[in-house]
């Protein structure tokens, strides 16, 4: 390891991969081998108090970390061990949080340990880098949540990422509707990038992971939803989470962390015997919500029946109120996981196994997911300490659901009224000549399938191999300074396959015979990164800590299709019997990020905290020179401490920063780029729809922050506060050009973003008994965003190419999300006005909505009484709206509870004609509503606008943990869990229209298609998933 | 030691590890250039696009002109524009047709091409196809600075843009007449005659001449001038020289009727059907075939209300789809098969002729009398579809009429005009009308501007308008302009809107539309 020490970086970066394996080599070399034992032990002694009320505690846990010796306090506190400079002292006690110190020179230490219920007191988080930090220095706002939390009640998707819905104050998630193994949208603090990314970084250990999504919903054209990188994260192996909020928290991770970041440590090894960890739990899922319809009429058009019709607007008939739900299943998910772990104190060993089976409502449509997790840390001649860590996962997803507005959910909804099961079960015939399936469908469309079809005869079927590897190495040059020298690769290989037989419509040109196709999708992300870390006392009041970092990250993607659209022997799904064989190349991503980096911590008497960092990236997607710097400062003041404060004022702190971080942009911006297609002929050449920017700049984002924490009453009330202000300057911002400059779009540096807002959270301990207890806390958060500027060239954007139903648009002077579409018209005294036909006259290009809530709240609370626990969470959002084309499907068919009203005409529309007078004419449902929706895909956004407030019980858990006294269990508890149970409250249509009652939202309103930056419009999509489950956790 | 360390890693990061960073990012799936090389390829992606490739005859054209030039009725009820109900998001689509996918092809070889080369000429031609396809359905649109790369684009009257045309045209047939004789120019790549250049000749100046008649009433001097020049340049004049273009199973670019023709959602329209069968029309088997539930010539009237599609006989199963050229029913599977890489149809003999005659009708010289003219264009269509000289000779003579096609609507004969040449002038005119319809088949862009500045051929009005701008008896006169102009060219479409002459809506009459 020594060579690796004074190796130049440099050279690292020149040759790659042979040096990464050398030093992964030597990690997993040294794994095996065993340390010696470090010299120069001395007696330490001291004395452990409670921190809040300085009673000397007795019996506390007392350990060298990584070591064999240990001991225990004595009646007054205290302890005496052998230890070495540059040692950990672990701490630990019931009921109080564990805490370590590092023996310095001296030989005697006072150590307060802070009641576990204010765990955040003294709370060591996960920042940046790995780097461990106290809580009370941190200059910016974090939140932790434990395993517990996390993996307890799980999402149906198996997303991770979805169990921080209203636990996290300001996150705003969006699941993609899209079954097991969906993306999930995570925005911490609004959405501070036009074009861009506004995920949060997702990082593991220390290293950020590949989260990027396969191709994501930009319409409400069909589309299958990609997975994403946290959907591979295995909940049971996860210790905790540490949210990183601010642009601030994340200085040192670079631009990608700009929004955010979502710091996740594993469980690692822990010294002592073998212990063995399992955790399994079932759950039964089913629709959550389904939409009203109504039960009266069936198929037909103007009030008579059509047996062929489509519509659900004919005359009353016998019709079937289950029949859209008889398609959907009650899905059983299984996840086991077992882990063990145990070792010496020189090396400890970490292993597990989870295995989940996520069963989506459609039938067919299930994640298999098996994760592998080895880890192993070791410490040799007491100062190189090695950290190594290989985790590998496989994970399919079979029938992926087609979503949008043709995919298979819409075809599910938009089936007529009077249509029994057994009808829509019919769904193929069998061609007498060729034997195979030919499609059924009950009227003529080139757009829908029978749903039956969809799922039996069409398939998408995923499936990934990811493997991540960690190693890293740590050496203590002197007792103040510490080298780390950290890999990091991750690496998965998607094989996506599609088949859809012969006769197909609904995804648009499926040639004679079928189609099929495989697609291959190959990333990686190597990371190498070297920290130099020092701590030095400078005075008797001053102390200081310090990093010095360089990193080389690369990041590849190579996606390539190969499509057998046309089959010679029909439905052989293979590519040996495509009639044209064809190979696309879907897209090619490669990318190079150097930086370097430092951060200091000035620390005076253990209250007074100041911090700064600055940071220089190189990326290569930049013109030369490629290079930018960003700096941010922070401090913080934990006035408790500083001050002499009342005794009901456990802890009292106040922080405030200012940050700015820079971000590159995507790959190949830089120059003209043409494409190829296949095509007549030789095939194509096209100039592609985005227009090359030569001079491209970095990004630019500035955040300032300042926050408080006070806990009082002994820690049985507290409270954070956050405000916060963000602007995203010089955005990488697509632009929309005029149609006939034949771009789409161009890719400017311009804009201005303002992101204000306030997070608070409170927590408290209201009843805290022998045998009873309640815990809980509140989330609040509200975010407001401002376009300051958008460019000189425009002052507006589409954040996407669709305008059905509504656009997506940044509009200079409005929020980010404004939705944008078909309004009906007012004249100047306010009426509505209505043509000669009796319907609305509308008027395009009209807000009707913006996507993002007002404000976000969650309430949790855990009652304990004896073994018992009860745990439930109940969060809700204000504001937002979403445009829904389920429902202008639901309108265009007259399937919705609400087109039952005006079968028969008499509905005048309140409003007055162009000269004014009031609207006589009376016209009917169907024409209202084929009208406003213009057949559904099409419709006017503002008759379909809804706002998305919304409160929900969304989680709930009953526990029971079984005494034990000794036994092979150490621990045994069985919970009964409900996730996503009912709604208290959904958001109502925004549009009334007097003599309609106003319409609930019909799907979920925190649902979307995909996670990318179009959101707020909706179609087709899966409905909600409620969840019951039987959790397991067993330790032995 | 620990100092040193520190200063080599420092060094190391102010030393330059950026060189590799332009070839990084140089995306090798992507080309960098359109020179040369692309630009054959370029070609054939202008070509394909601008005759609307699959992925937009649908919307952009089956949907639209092919309704509004009522060859076929919409026998579904999942889409409204056969009520004239508009779509804004497809007329975007037709400007993606030319403005994305077409003009930066064509301007990048027009500018990159040798002057007066083969390759410009075609590029030309090429360009005004496109273009007045567009142009006779919006009206100005932004065209002297298409294809460039700037935040607003103005829009160009409808005037200056066919003098524009007819010079290019004249350009082009000039340059390409100055090359030697059997130069090929895009070869391989030329979907349409794989460079041949004096086919190229013929289809510039037949083009031409359409132009030409399109403004023969707003501008008859200048339409003259036109005619006559590009007659006597040459024109098609058989059918061995028609225009098609050539389809393909790879990538996206099968024949896009054929594919719309199976999802099967419209069938022979009423008014086709009262000609075709009154007719007895050769063509009839040709351009339709029998329904397949009960074996015969059926068809439907345009703009029917949802409730009349309830009625089975409105449905596709007993109505008429367009011939076996492009679709043929398997009885087994129930299902129809497209044809996906048939040639899919761009200009004909036939039309040049029936040009000819009105031109001829008008005065101009076209090179032979109104009535030869005439009578040769029908000679051509019959022959290009399959008809035998016994049966030609039976047409041309015919005393039929159109008759009452035997719709749900009872409809009667839409019109009374007779097949052999008449003696008066009004009905010679409406001969000619309706014949050059039934020669343009499938060509509904074309036959809706013919039918927009002729009024011919007559046809049944739509049974319901649900376009209040439209009132019932009332034909559509064009397209809006597409919504999205209203974000990313708000000033120009204002300016825009203001060259129209009227709102911006279906019922403003075109430039060159100023027949009543």
């Amino acid at each position: 390891m020594t060579k690796l020490e004074t190796t130049n970086v440099m050279t690292i970066m020149k040759t790659r991969t042979s040096i990464y394996h050398l030093l992964l080599a030597v990690c997993f070399t040294l794994c095996c081998t065993a340390g010696l034992r470090a010299q120069e032990n001395r007696e330490i002694s001291g004395t452990v108090k409670d921190a809040a009320t300085g009673t000397p505690l007795t019996g506390v846990s007392v350990r060298v970390n990584g070591k064999s010796q240990a001991t225990a306090t004595d009646a007054s506190g205290r302890f005496a061990l052998q230890a070495a400079q540059g040692d950990v002292l672990v701490f630990s006690y019931l009921g109080y949080r564990t805490q370590e110190i590092t023996v310095g020179t001296s030989a005697s230490y006072t150590v307060g340990l802070q009641p576990a219920e204010a765990e955040e007191l003294g709370e060591v988080v996960v920042t940046a880098l790995g780097i461990e930090r106290k809580t009370r220095s941190l200059s910016y706002a974090t939140q932790q949540l434990s395993a517990d939390q996390l993996d307890e009640v799980r999402d149906n998707s198996g997303n991770i990422m979805n169990s921080l819905s209203g636990k996290v104050a300001g996150a705003v998630i969006t699941p993609a509707a899209t079954g097991p193994g969906g993306a999930a949208r995570v925005v911490l603090r609004g959405n501070r990038s036009i074009s861009g990314n506004n995920n949060a970084l997702i990082v593991v250990d220390g290293v950020p992971i590949d989260n990027s999504s396969n191709p994501q919903a930009n319409s409400t054209f069909n589309s299958y939803g990609g997975s994403d990188g946290a959907a591979n994260l295995n909940p049971d192996d996860i210790e905790s989470v540490n949210v990183l909020k601010g642009a601030t928290a994340a200085a040192l991770y670079g631009s990608r962390a700009a929004n955010g970041a979502i710091v996740i440590t594993t469980k690692r090894g822990k010294e002592g015997k073998l212990a063995i960890d399992y955790n399994g739990g079932v759950s039964i899922d089913q629709p959550n919500l389904l939409m009203d319809f109504q039960n009266t009429y069936g198929r037909g058009n103007g009030g008579e029946a059509g047996a062929t019709a489509g519509e659900s607007w004919g005359a009353p008939a016998t019709t079937y109120p289950d029949n859209v739900r008889s398609v959907f299943r009650t899905a059983a998910t299984v996840n086991n996981s077992v882990n063990l772990s145990g070792g010496t104190e020189n090396m400890q060993g970490y292993a597990s196994y989870t295995n989940n089976h996520n069963a989506g409502i459609l039938p067919g449509n299930d994640l298999d997911r098996n994760t592998l997790n080895l880890r192993v840390n070791n410490t040799f001649f007491s100062k190189l300490t090695t950290d190594a860590k290989i985790t590998y996962l496989n994970q399919k997803i079979s029938n992926k659901p087609r979503l949008g507005d043709t995919g298979t959910p819409m075809g599910i909804y938009i089936m007529p009224r009077d249509m029994s099961e057994a009808e829509l079960r019919d769904f193929e015939g069998t061609d007498p000549v060729t034997g195979e399936p030919t499609r059924k469908y009950w009227t003529t469309s080139s757009i829908f399938d029978n749903p039956y079809w969809d799922l039996n005869r069409t398939s998408v079927n995923e499936e990934r191999n990811r493997v991540t590897l960690l190693g890293s190495a740590s050496y203590q040059l002197t007792d103040w300074l510490r080298v780390l020298a950290r890999y990091s690769f991750d690496r998965y290989d998607d094989k996506e396959t599609g088949r859809y037989y012969n006769g197909t419509v609904s995804l648009g040109s499926v040639q004679p015979g079928g189609q099929y196709y495989e697609t291959y999708n190959v990333r990686s992300e190597r990371n190498i990164d070297v920290l130099i870390s020092g701590d030095n006392k400078l005075s008797g009041d001053f102390s200081l800590t310090y990093n010095l970092g360089g990193s080389v990250l690369n990041r590849k993607s190579n996606s390539l299709q190969n499509m057998a659209n046309g089959l010679s022997i029909p439905n052989q799904f293979n590519l040996s019997f495509a009639t044209t064989p064809a190979f696309n190349n879907v897209s090619i991503i490669e990318r190079e990020l150097q930086s370097i980096y430092g951060s200091a911590q000035l620390n005076f008497r253990d209250y007074l905290y100041l911090d700064v960092s600055a940071r220089n990236d190189w990326s290569s997607t930049l013109p030369s020179p490629h290079s930018y710097f960003y700096p941010s400062v922070g401090l913080s003041a934990v006035l408790s401490d500083a001050l002499s404060l009342p005794e009901w004022v456990s802890f009292g702190k106040v922080r405030a920063s200012y940050t700015e971080v820079g971000n590159d942009a995507a790959p190949y911006l830089l120059d003209q780029l043409y494409n190829f297609s296949l095509g007549a002929g030789q095939g194509f050449v096209s100039r592609d729809l985005t227009r090359a920017i030569s001079n491209l700049k970095p990004e630019n984002t500035q955040a300032y922050e300042v926050g408080l924490d006070w806990r009082f009453f002994n820690n049985r009330l507290g409270i954070e506060a956050t405000f916060y202000k963000t602007n995203t300057i010089n955005q990488l911002l697509y632009i929309g050009l005029p149609l006939a400059s034949g771009y789409s779009q161009q890719y400017i540096n311009a804009g201005n973003i303002e992101n204000k807002g306030i997070e608070l959270q409170l927590n408290g301990t209201p009843i805290r008994g022998e045998r009873f207890s309640w815990t809980t806390y509140v989330n609040f958060s509200r975010n407001v965003n401002e376009i300051i500027k958008l460019s000189d060239q425009s002052n507006r954007a589409d954040l996407s190419t669709s305008t059905r139903l509504a656009s997506v648009v940044a509009v200079e002077g409005g929020s980010y999300g404004d939705l944008y579409g078909y309004a009906w018209e007012k004249d100047a005294n306010g009426n509505h006005l209505v043509n000669d036909a009796g319907l609305p006259i509308v008027k395009a290009n009209t807000k009707i909505g913006n996507f993002n809530p007002d404000f976000l709240l969650g309430w949790g609370n855990t009652l304990s009484y004896g073994q018992f626990s009860l745990s439930f969470l109940i969060d809700g959002r204000v504001g937002g709206e979403m445009v829904s084309g389920t429902d202008s499907f639901l309108g265009a068919y007259g399937l919705g509870d609400y087109t039952a009203q005006y079968r028969d005409g008499g509905l005048i529309l309140p409003g007055v004609k162009a000269d004014g007078t009031p609207n006589t004419t009376a016209i009917d449902a169907q024409k209202f509503w084929t009208a406003v929706s213009q057949n559904g895909r099409d419709a006017w956004g503002e008759f379909f606008t809804y706002s998305t407030t919304n409160f929900r019980l969304r989680e709930a858990s009953l526990g029971y943990e079984f005494p034990l006294n000794g036994g092979a269990f150490k621990r045994a508890q069985v919970s009964l869990t409900g996730r996503n149970l009912f709604f208290l409250y959904r958001g109502k249509s925004t549009l009334d229209i007097p003599g309609m009652q106003r319409r609930t939202i019909p799907i979920d309103p925190e649902a979307a298609l995909g996670i990318g930056n179009y959101q707020g419009v909706e179609a087709g999509l899966l409905p909600s998933v409620r969840s019951f489950g039987l959790n397991v956790k067993l330790s032995f | 030691m620990k100092k040193l360390f520190l200063i080599a890693f420092a060094a190391s990061f102010t030393l330059s590890c950026t060189d590799n960073f332009k070839e990084l990012n140089t995306n090798p799936g992507k080309l960098t250039e359109a020179g040369a090389r692309e630009m054959p390829f370029m070609f054939s992606r202008a070509q394909s696009a601008a005759a609307m490739d699959r992925s937009f005859y649908q919307t952009v054209q089956n949907l639209g002109a092919d309704l509004y030039a009522q060859y076929y009725a919409l026998s579904v009820t999942s889409f409204q524009t056969d009520r004239y109900v508009l779509t804004p998001d497809w007329q975007r689509r037709f400007w993606t047709v030319v403005y994305a996918n077409t003009a930066p092809q064509l301007k990048a070889i027009i500018e990159n091409a040798a002057p007066a080369s083969g390759e410009q000429a075609l590029a030309n031609i090429l360009w005004v196809y496109a273009f007045h396809r567009l142009t006779d359905h919006f009206g100005p649109v932004p065209y002297f600075q298409a294809a460039d790369p700037v935040e607003q684009i103005p829009y160009d009257n409808q005037e200056a843009i066919y003098d524009d045309f007819f010079k290019r045209l004249d350009q082009a047939v000039a340059d390409l007449k100055a090359l030697g004789s059997g130069t090929q120019v895009f070869q391989g790549f030329d979907l349409m005659y794989n460079g041949d250049v004096n086919n190229w000749i013929l289809f510039a100046n037949t083009l031409r001449l359409r132009l030409a008649l399109r403004i023969a009433q707003v501008s008859p001097d200048r339409a003259q001038q036109e005619a006559e020049a590009a007659v006597a340049s040459g024109v098609l004049t058989n059918n061995g020289q028609n225009a098609s273009l050539a389809k393909s199973l790879k990538g996206n670019d099968t024949h896009g009727l054929a594919q719309t023709a199976a999802w099967n959602e419209f069938a022979m329209s009423s008014t086709i059907a009262s000609y075709l069968k009154g007719y007895n029309d050769p063509r009839l088997g040709r351009y339709f075939q029998p329904d397949v539930t009960n074996g015969q010539y059926n068809s439907l009237r345009n703009g029917l209300p949802p409730s009349a599609l309830n009625n089975p006989r409105n449905n596709s199963s007993q109505n008429s789809n367009i011939g076996t050229y492009w679709v043929t029913w398997s009885a087994s599977s129930s299902a129809w098969t497209p044809n996906l890489e048939a040639r899919q149809h761009v200009m004909s003999a036939a039309e040049a002729w029936f040009l000819r005659a009105e031109g001829a009708l008008n005065g101009w010289n076209m090179g032979a009398a109104a009535q030869e003219c005439y009578e040769q264009g029908i000679t051509a269509s019959l022959t290009q579809w399959g008809a035998d000289e016994t049966a030609i000779r039976a047409y041309l003579t015919s005393t039929a009429l159109p008759a009452a096609p035997g719709d749900t609507e009872n409809s009667p004969a839409v019109a009374a005009t007779p097949i052999a040449w008449a003696a008066d002038e009004s009905t010679r005119r409406e001969q000619i009308g309706v014949q050059k319809w039934l020669a343009l088949f499938p060509d509904g862009m074309e036959a809706w501007a013919e039918f927009r500045r002729t009024g011919f051929p007559k046809m049944y009005p739509v049974v319901q308008s649900d376009n209040a701008d439209l009132p019932s008896g009332t034909f559509i006169k064009r397209l809006p302009f597409p919504i999205v102009e209203e974000n990313n060219n708000a000033g120009e479409l204002a300016k825009g809107r203001a060259l129209l002459g009227g709102p911006d809506n279906a019922a403003t009459s075109l430039w060159w539309d100023v027949n009543e």
